[in-house]
């Protein structure tokens, strides 16, 4: 293990080794820290998905309901008629919010339900179960609005737990490892050294001896 | 900066998003059709938010997919059921947290 990263037994190469563990570990503890506030926003916003898609997929299945009584009511012609004449101009207000570092889309919608009249469908040639069900699907737009923005900031808070994630694993388990067991080489082969000398020095002082 | 509504979808779902105003909407018919509608709403300033059926997504299944991952921030694209409340077994959200929180399953309790 100790060959992966090559180093000479010296002195100054141990003491750069040290500094690099140091650094790695501290890093390693910052991303760490980092992975945890993550986590924790990732399942903050998961809970709010959870609520707000309950709430939306209900809605939206209302709608529905009402659309298909709209069909039957008005005919599906009229009705498609009505939904080409009907104002279609609701504006999003979008932004980018940054949660830690991380760009996440922050949309703002001004009310999304309107009154017939604001529709712009001609009013005498429809039914009321148009009004109703244009009510019923403007409710839902505005629900999947809100479960869109979430979902985004969910996707772009995976895509960085999971950078994060491989960093922390590429320094805890690569890096650090490999300093260490280099660091390992190291003292052992300055100890070996050691010890060389030492019995070198006692062969020599017991020569001098027996010369005097 | 404000941003337009695109809907594609069923006959039933683009009338009623048309309803509650929705700007640009697409009928699906043929794959080819609609990939390149979409593709156009995706490159589009205008629009801010593509709503699409899940039934849709599932239909243009890889090409989707890849324009999901090479997509900009904006716009949004979110998946909705259709009128037959249809959501697909595999869900993309609990894809992305098998593969963020590393093969655990996740039970969540409701209303905590």
């Amino acid at each position: 293990m100790a060959a992966v990263l090559a180093v000479s037994p010296t002195r100054m190469e141990l003491m750069k080794l040290r500094k690099r563990v140091g650094l790695a570990q501290r890093g390693h503890d910052l991303l760490r820290e980092k992975m945890d506030a993550l986590v924790m926003e990732f399942f903050e916003v998961l809970r709010k998905i959870q609520e707000v898609r309950v709430r939306a997929f209900e809605q939206l299945l209302t709608a529905h309901r009402a659309l298909t009584n709209c069909l039957a009511v008005m005919g599906t012609l009229e009705t498609m008629q009505a939904a080409r004449e009907a104002k279609r101009e609701l504006q999003l207000e979008i932004s980018t919010r940054y949660v830690m570092g991380i760009a996440v889309p922050a949309v703002e919608v001004g009310e999304v339900e309107r009154n017939a009249l604001a529709r712009q469908y001609s009013l005498h040639m429809t039914s009321s179960a148009l009004d109703e069900a244009s009510r019923e699907f403007e409710r839902a737009l505005k629900f999947l609005i809100e479960l869109a923005e979430l979902n985004e900031s969910a996707f772009a808070l995976a895509r960085e737990l999971e950078k994060t994630k491989r960093r922390v694993n590429a320094l805890e388990y690569i890096l650090i490892p490999r300093l260490k067991e280099a660091i390992k080489f190291i003292t052992m082969r300055l100890d070996e050294m050691e010890r060389e000398n030492f019995t070198r020095l006692k062969r020599i002082k017991a020569i001098l001896e027996e010369r005097r | 900066m404000s941003f337009e509504i695109a809907v594609i979808g069923d006959r039933d779902t683009t009338t009623g998003m048309a309803l509650a105003g929705a700007t640009y909407t697409h009928v699906h018919t043929t794959k080819d059709e609609t990939l390149s509608k979409l593709n156009e709403f995706l490159t589009s300033d205008e629009i801010g938010l593509i709503l699409l059926t899940h039934r849709v997504a599932e239909e243009l299944g890889f090409e989707f997919r890849q324009l999901m991952r090479t997509k900009r921030l904006l716009p949004l694209v979110l998946q909705i059921p259709d009128k037959t409340g249809y959501v697909p077994e595999v869900d993309e959200l609990r894809e992305i947290i098998r593969r963020t929180v590393g093969g655990e399953i996740i039970i969540r309790k409701e209303g905590r």
